[in-house]
């Protein structure tokens, strides 16, 4: 056997192939040159999204690129042999098909032509299978799982210059196997007719009869002579590799391992050597018959490399790396400069540049001194872009900003484009380079063979239409999005492999979420290394297989997505240089991610959403509903003292950029006073700086405690500004330049290179040698060199903080003076890390109301409350509005403040309660709105409600206003489990609202009984009511005996009763009608309506929760129906009467004051007056909507029915079905029902917080708020509560993983840091608890009350203490809490649970290093597990148990 | 296949791993020509992990006599590439 000196695979699918192969082009293309190949083709499936990462590996690897594709072939009625695989899948497909799956082709492209060919083939092989699929015949479908597909005609569209390999898969090969020479010979004949470059492909990968079949194929190709090729149809680069590909191949048909959809696999389509590849021909050959069979392996081998030579790629010529493609829609290169240098130069003129005004000036620069300034920089920025040949990307981003501006879309640039002159002049950047000592050498230079980038960042829920813009404006045939690979992670691969091998689906999905959002291959290491892991039972045997196979698939793309902000902007031959399909979105998508565009030379413009700016825009537009006055956010001053002051005071919660813990500890302590100090801020909070320790230097040379420090003398200047360290990349273009004279051009060259790996060794000669030719002294040479090579990459470049610090200025400034419609706009948009809840108690804080959502009131989305909306007739928030009048700028104690309206009242109470005087230590300084504002509020919008769809909410906003809940339901036309959504929290109270007991409000808070007074113990002595409250009537002396006794009691009784509590109550003496409230449940009542009313709770909806449970579990055990239903009896009241503990209800609603007010003055008295009263409880309204809904069954997404007599205002009262649910004819909601429905169906608290309703465990176990945290020792051993708001595994200097949390705790946030060492015993709890109960250290970092943070060691899930403590009193309490874990699952965890007192000397930082870490060149450490996310769900989801199952309700 | 037995033997192969004869009830069994061969992976996630590297099962249907003047059959041949072990499959007709 010949050995043949070359083989080069023709056939060969990677990793981009998804879910098909598992090697990377780079892998592929070493591999090949290892085994001495010349060249290597990459042909994936269905896509050409490894092309230009194969052409790089395969530069890099010194061998010459091919690129194909491998695309699944559709045939006139279906496959022409019907092989059993495919003609199984024909039958799917349906008989009306002209199109039927008849299997796969390969093709290769020769030259640019092919190159183009084959982009415009696969564009349109995506196009088709898009539309096909969308037909009515909807048969074309590929042989594959809804892939795109070609037919042979529409290959001979497309085949100038390819060459089409028809091999085992195709319709040839097919008919070969199936033992059809005859149609095998005729399906050959027709390619050859319609397609000039047809070769037959050879494959034998050793599967049963494949040599067989090989070898007729090849017959076959020397009968007719056609040229025939050898390849190996590559998937993976060694034979190991083929159980991950057989896992792929069940994930991609989403049927288990074993299915005999699956084809076998042996292995063998691995990278093969060229020896076994001169064996596989001569295999073949030997298997042939005929004539010629003794020369067919040696021509096989040299057609396939005759083949290989005709098509190997030249990168530059004929796919055009290295040449750039600018739009031409500007003419000449010449036209372009022209025009770019006029509009320039016209704007330095008009002086339409920020230096160009006294107040942007740098001190002591005259006018005219700052002009020439400008035109030396204009000059020297010109000079770069026209050595660059860039002047037409400049125009067409500055023509694509203008146009996004003309929509009224806000744009900001963000990168390192601010530094550009240019970009400033052209109304790109609102940044002047000038102003902030920026440089264009960062951006763009002469010297760097890369192209530059301009961000531009937009509104982000406008930011499609940007895209539009851009299509419009120049073209698909120009533009085109680019796409980037989701790739196998930890969970996803978990989930496939488990699918694969048929674990249930339940299980797969507990398993893969046990693990945080983690590398694939780091999951074995996951499960030892991380404590809340370690401690699951994930360790298992059985596991260990699905683990070991997930590994493999670390990293392979996955899933084909839209990158979130890349476009491409080209010429037009954009579509001959890349393949485009469309993605979910409808946008033509390119299969170039952003480093193939790069190497494509297609120039990218990014054009990402930011949140941030959506809420800006949102806020800016309530302004001007609002006030009437536009404000251009642009043109504001940037040096307002009272925003600045509020920043100082890290008053910055929902503010861009600054509203993390760590940045409002940062923003205290730097105290920024102007912008400049604000790109500070921005460039320090990074890892780079944070972990080079400049922070320390740099704040104590600003405050003066001590001198800037300067290496030298000469690197003064450049260091000045940040006191002698080094924070910008700027600064460090500037040293490498005056310390070598290279120039900024080179130095930025230098720095990027020292962000490489080995960087800084291969630099240090060159910079030294430099150095000491310029006489500095070597000690200085060194230790500056020393400094640059530590901040290597890390650093910040400071065009793109003070593009940045722009919208950070602009939103803090926004929070300052227009905190409402801030607000609204952050609410509304989200664009921070903090959940909604954090946002809505800091907006109260700030003096802005929340109102609850009104049918009448409500928009889309948050707004901002007119006075004019704020009036509601009869309302009582209306008086107290109005009467509250202007507030003075800073001179409101949160006392007046707070107790100002209704909706605040129970917060206020509870602050006033709860912590007495410290709330005032919280709210001095709060400024909450400017001087001569009137108070601020904001409105929850419709948008909020669990499961309304846009439909829904646009047809109730169309339809306002509503004058019933009939009108609603007929108008609306919303689904009943929304209508029952907006009824249970509160929606129609307003509209309900005109009688006595008028304001929902005022019932709720004023009325309802939430006063943690009521569970006042000896322990908390700072729980006080204030003697003013009305709602705090002498505590009843039943009280006590009835918690102490509550062990003894059935849970399900005890949670019963509202009755028991209030019968055995000291009843007031002005309740005369004891029995009244029972006669009021006795009214006649048609039962199949009621029936209604309770079914529609739960059946279509995720049940609010709040009733079922208190009709369930607390009625079924006294009576069996709901008592409303039938009469008490008398004899199951009695015998819980005879019980000489009433029980009490745990929480605060239970507590027996409120249900006392509340059914004294609200259901006694309606007992007895029924007839006048005109208020529907929320229940009642949640019956009549089972009752509209009874009537109109029809669907309700139709349109409104044609005649609905009963349409219309007014109807209701008329039609009589008010009369089936009559007005006051149920139990309105408590207020623990009332938070609990808020909860779950709007994900945060209105009426108020859910702290409360643990106040009494909180004030028993003496916790301390946030507070009063600055009061604490550092060091002291303290306990905090709280509702879980953010958790967060950031970079930390000490390579741990340090895990921190926040807790919202009504007043505050806690911040909590939780060190390795403690995590074994809390992270589990820690992740996965929403109210958490935290034992920790204070931990004092510095001064003033920001920066103290509480190391925790010790977490507990606070429901479940409460329910020991609901059951045994305090002293349960604490005798769990000694036990260790508390909460769901603790049980099978108790046992290895360190105990409190075992802790003590391990909690200090460092106590068990993690087993691996990264290590940064500049000896930064960091933990693997850094930036990754906690394992569990959202956050912002409350858990659907929030406390205990039985609030204590008070069910009538 | 006409017969399927599944039996363990004892097999000599060349130096390319195909086999030269083979053991059977007793007797030996001079391969003639190799007919077929091919290879399929084993249902490898069955298995307890963890996975051979190879979890290859060769297959060869062999041409064989038991020696001079017997009647040559056909021979399906298994051999599993992870334990090493050969099986006769079965006996063509």
């Amino acid at each position: 056997m010949p050995a043949p000196a070359q083989f080069t695979h023709l056939h060969v699918a990677s990793s981009y192939s998804l879910r098909y192969g598992t090697a990377t082009p780079a892998a592929l293309a070493v591999r090949a040159a290892d085994l001495g190949m010349p060249a290597l083709a990459l042909t994936d499936r269905d896509g050409l999204y490894g092309a230009f990462k194969h052409v790089q590996a395969c530069a890099d690897a010194g061998i010459k690129p091919l690129l194909g594709a491998d695309l699944a072939l559709l045939s006139p009625g279906g496959a022409t042999p019907r092989t059993p695989r495919v003609s199984r899948r024909a039958g799917q497909s349906g008989a009306a098909g002209q199109y039927g799956p008849a299997g796969r082709v390969t093709l290769l492209a020769a030259g640019q032509r092919g190159w183009a060919s084959l982009c415009r083939l696969v564009s349109a092989a995506h196009d088709a299978s898009v539309s096909a699929t969308g037909t009515a015949t909807g048969t074309v479908r590929a042989a594959d799982d809804d892939v795109p597909a070609v037919t042979l005609e529409l290959i001979a569209e497309h085949a100038s210059g390819l060459v089409v390999l028809l091999g085992p898969a195709s319709d040839v090969g097919q008919a070969v196997a199936a033992r059809r020479p005859d149609l095998a010979r005729r399906a050959l004949d027709r390619w050859r007719y319609l397609v000039p470059g047809v070769a037959v492909e050879i494959v034998d990968h050793l599967d049963h009869k494949s040599t067989f079949r090989a070898a007729r194929l090849a017959e076959l190709a020397r009968d007719t002579r056609v040229p025939a090729v050898l390849t190996n149809a590559v998937r993976y680069l060694d034979p190991v590799g083929s159980m991950a590909a057989q896992v792929l191949d069940a994930a991609r048909h989403l049927v288990p391992l074993g299915s005999p959809r699956l084809v076998p696999h042996n292995g063998r389509a691995f990278l093969a050597s060229q020896e076994d590849m001169a064996a596989t021909a001569a295999r073949v050959a030997a298997a042939m018959t005929g004539p010629g069979t003794a020369s067919a392996a040696i021509g096989l081998l040299a057609e396939t490399e005759e083949v290989a030579r005709r098509c190997a790629l030249d990168p530059a010529l004929d796919l055009g790396v290295g040449t750039r493609h600018l739009p031409e829609t500007k003419g000449t290169a010449y036209d372009q400069y022209k025009e770019l240098r006029d509009r320039c130069e016209h704007a330095i003129l008009h002086g339409r540049y920020r230096t160009a005004g006294a107040a942007s000036r740098p001190r002591g620069v005259s006018r005219l001194r700052a002009a020439q300034t400008a035109r030396d920089r204009l000059e020297h920025e010109l000079d770069i872009i026209a050595r660059t040949g860039m002047a037409a990307y400049f125009l067409t981003v500055a023509d694509v900003a203008d146009r996004i501006r003309e929509a009224g879309i806000r744009c900001a640039i963000r990168g390192s484009g601010a530094g550009s002159f240019v970009n400033h002049l052209l109304g790109i950047s609102a940044i002047d380079p000038l102003e902030h000592d920026l440089l264009m050498e960062r951006f763009l230079s002469p010297i760097r063979g890369t192209l530059p980038d301009i961000d531009l960042d937009v509104e982000s829920a406008r930011r499609l239409d940007a895209y539009r813009i851009i299509f419009d404006a120049y073209g698909a045939e120009r533009t085109a999005c680019v796409c980037m690979m989701e790739t196998y992670r930890a969970r996803s691969a978990i989930r496939d492999v488990a699918a694969a091998m048929s674990l249930p689906p339940d299980e797969i999905g507990a398993i893969a979420k046990a693990f945080p959002h983690i590398r694939a291959k780091h999951i074995t290491a996951a499960l030892t290394e991380l404590p809340e892991l370690r401690r699951s039972r994930l360790n298992g045997a059985q596991l260990e297989a699905v683990f070991g196979i997930a590994q493999q698939l670390d990293g392979l793309p996955r899933h084909v997505a839209m990158h979130p902000c890349g476009v491409l902007l080209s010429d037009r031959t954009l579509l001959d240089r890349t393949a485009v399909q469309r993605s979910a979105e409808g946008f033509p998508l390119s299969q170039l991610d952003k480093d193939d565009a790069e190497i494509a030379g297609v120039i990218k413009l990014d054009v990402l959403g930011v949140r941030m700016q959506s809420a800006m825009a949102h806020a800016l537009t309530e302004i001007n509903r609002a006030t009437g006055n536009p404000i251009d956010i642009d043109a504001i001053p940037r040096d307002d003292e009272a925003t600045y002051a509020m920043i100082q005071r890290s008053e910055t919660i929902g503010c861009f950029q600054i509203e993390s813990p760590g940045q409002r500890e940062l923003v205290k302590k730097l105290a920024p006073r102007d912008v400049a100090d604000l790109i500070v801020d921005i460039s320090l909070f990074r890892p780079g700086p944070v972990n080079s320790d400049m922070i320390g230097p740099f704040l104590r040379a600003r405050h003066g405690l001590a001198e800037p420090r300067y290496p030298h003398e000469k690197l003064v200047e450049a260091l000045r500004e940040t006191g002698g360290v080094v924070v910008f990349h700027e600064q460090v273009l500037r040293i490498i330049d005056v310390m070598t004279g290279c120039g900024l051009a080179e130095a930025d060259l230098v720095r990027r290179h020292l962000s490489a790996e080995g960087g800084p060794e291969r630099t240090a000669p060159w910079f030294h040698a430099q150095a000491l030719a310029r006489d500095f002294d070597p000690v200085t040479v060194e230790r500056v060199w020393q400094v640059v090579a530590a901040f290597g990459g890390f650093g910040f470049c400071k065009a793109h903080a003070a593009a940045f610090a722009i919208p950070v200025y602009q939103s803090a400034w926004l929070r300052r003076h227009h905190p409402a419609a801030f607000y609204a706009g952050v609410l509304t948009h989200d664009p921070g890390m903090y959940p909604k809840r954090v946002i809505i108690a800091d907006a109260r804080l700030s003096g802005v109301e929340l109102f609850p959502v009104d049918i009448n009131a409500s928009s889309a989305d948050w707004t901002v409350v007119l006075p004019e909306d704020a009036t509601p007739a009869g309302s009582p928030r209306a008086t107290s509005l109005a009467a509250a009048g202007p507030v003075p700028d800073g001179s409101v104690s949160g006392r007046t403040r707070l107790g100002r309206s209704p909706a605040n009242h129970s917060l206020a109470r509870w602050f006033l309660e709860s912590t007495g005087p410290l709330q005032a230590l919280r709210f001095t300084g709060r400024k909450p709105s400017a001087p001569g504002v009137s108070p601020q509020a904001i409105r929850c919008p419709l948008r909020e409600v669990k499961g309304i769809s846009e439909a829904e909410i646009a047809r109730i906003v169309a339809g306002q206003p509503y004058t019933s809940l009939r009108d609603f339901w007929n108008r609306a036309r919303v689904s009943r489990p929304v209508a029952e959504r907006l009824v249970l929290i509160g929606a129609f109270d307003s509209l309900y609202a005109s009688g006595p007991t008028a304001s929902p409000c005022a019932s709720g808070s004023a009325a309802s009984p939430y006063s943690p007074a009521a569970h006042r113990s000896p322990e908390s002595p700072n729980l006080r009511v204030p003697p003013s409250s009305p709602e705090a009537p002498p505590h009843p002396p039943v009280r006590s005996p009835a918690s102490a006794s509550w062990l003894s009691s059935e849970s399900s009784v005890s949670s019963v009763s509202p009755e028991p509590v209030w019968l055995s109550a000291p009843v007031p003496a002005d309740i005369s009608g004891v029995p009244a409230p029972l006669e009021v449940r006795q009214l006649p009542v048609s039962p199949p309506t009621l029936e209604s009313s309770l079914s529609s709770v739960s059946p279509e909806a995720p049940r609010p929760s709040v009733l079922p449970p208190s009709s369930e579990s607390s009625l079924s055990p006294v009576s069996p129906a709901p008592l409303w239903l039938s009469p008490p009896a008398p004899a199951d009241i009695s015998g819980v009467l005879a019980s000489p503990e009433a029980p009490q209800p745990p929480m605060s609603p239970p507590a027996s004051e409120p249900s006392l007010s509340l059914i004294s003055s609200e259901q006694l008295a309606l007992g007895s007056r029924t007839p006048s009263l005109s208020r529907p409880s929320r229940r009642d309204l949640l019956a009549r909507v089972g009752v509209l809904a009874r009537q109109s069954p029809t669907t309700r997404l139709g349109p409104p029915p044609a005649l609905d007599l009963f349409a219309g205002a007014g109807a209701e009262a008329a039609d009589g079905m008010a009369d089936l649910v009559p007005a006051g004819q149920l139990r309105d909601l408590d207020l623990s029902e009332r938070v609990e429905a808020e909860l779950e169906i709007l994900g945060f608290e209105v009426s108020q917080h859910v702290l409360n309703f643990y106040a009494e465990l909180i004030a028993g176990l003496s916790v301390v708020r946030s507070a009063e945290l600055a009061d604490r020792e550092n060091g002291e051993t303290i306990l905090v509560a709280g509702v879980k708001v953010a958790t967060q595994t950031p970079a930390v200097r000490s390579g741990q993983r340090i895990i921190f949390a926040s807790l919202d705790d009504a007043i505050g946030l806690v911040d909590l840091a939780f060190f390795e060492s403690v995590q074994d015993r809390c992270a589990a709890r820690l992740f996965g608890s929403w109210l958490l109960l935290v034992r920790g250290r204070v931990r004092r970092a510095g001064a003033g009350p920001m920066a103290v943070t509480v190391n925790g060691y010790e977490c507990w899930d606070l429901p479940a203490l409460d329910e020991i403590r609901v059951a045994g009193g305090m002293a349960a309490v604490r005798t769990a809490m000694a036990a260790g874990d508390v909460g769901p699952g603790a049980h099978q965890t108790l046992q290895d649970q360190p105990s409190a007192t075992t802790y003590a000397a391990d909690e200090t930082a460092g106590a068990d290093e993690p087993a691996r870490t990264v290590i940064f060149a500049n000896g930064f450490v960091l933990s693997p597990y850094a930036e990754t996310g906690a394992p569990g769900g959202n956050l912002k989801t409350p858990p659907r148990t929030l406390w205990h199952a039985s609030p204590g309700s008070t069910a009538s | 296949m006409g017969r399927v037995y599944g039996e363990p033997i004892e097999v000599l192969t060349k130096e390319d791993g195909d086999p030269v004869s083979f053991a059977w009830r007793g007797r030996r069994y001079t391969v003639i020509s190799v007919q077929e061969y091919w290879i399929v992976n084993r249902d490898w996630w069955r298995e307890p992990a963890p996975f051979p590297e190879r979890p290859e099962l060769r297959f060869w249907r062999v041409e064989a006599s038991a020696g001079q003047g017997q009647p040559a059959g056909s021979y399906e041949l298994r051999r599993d590439m992870a334990a090493g072990a050969w099986m006769l499959r079965g006996i063509a007709d």
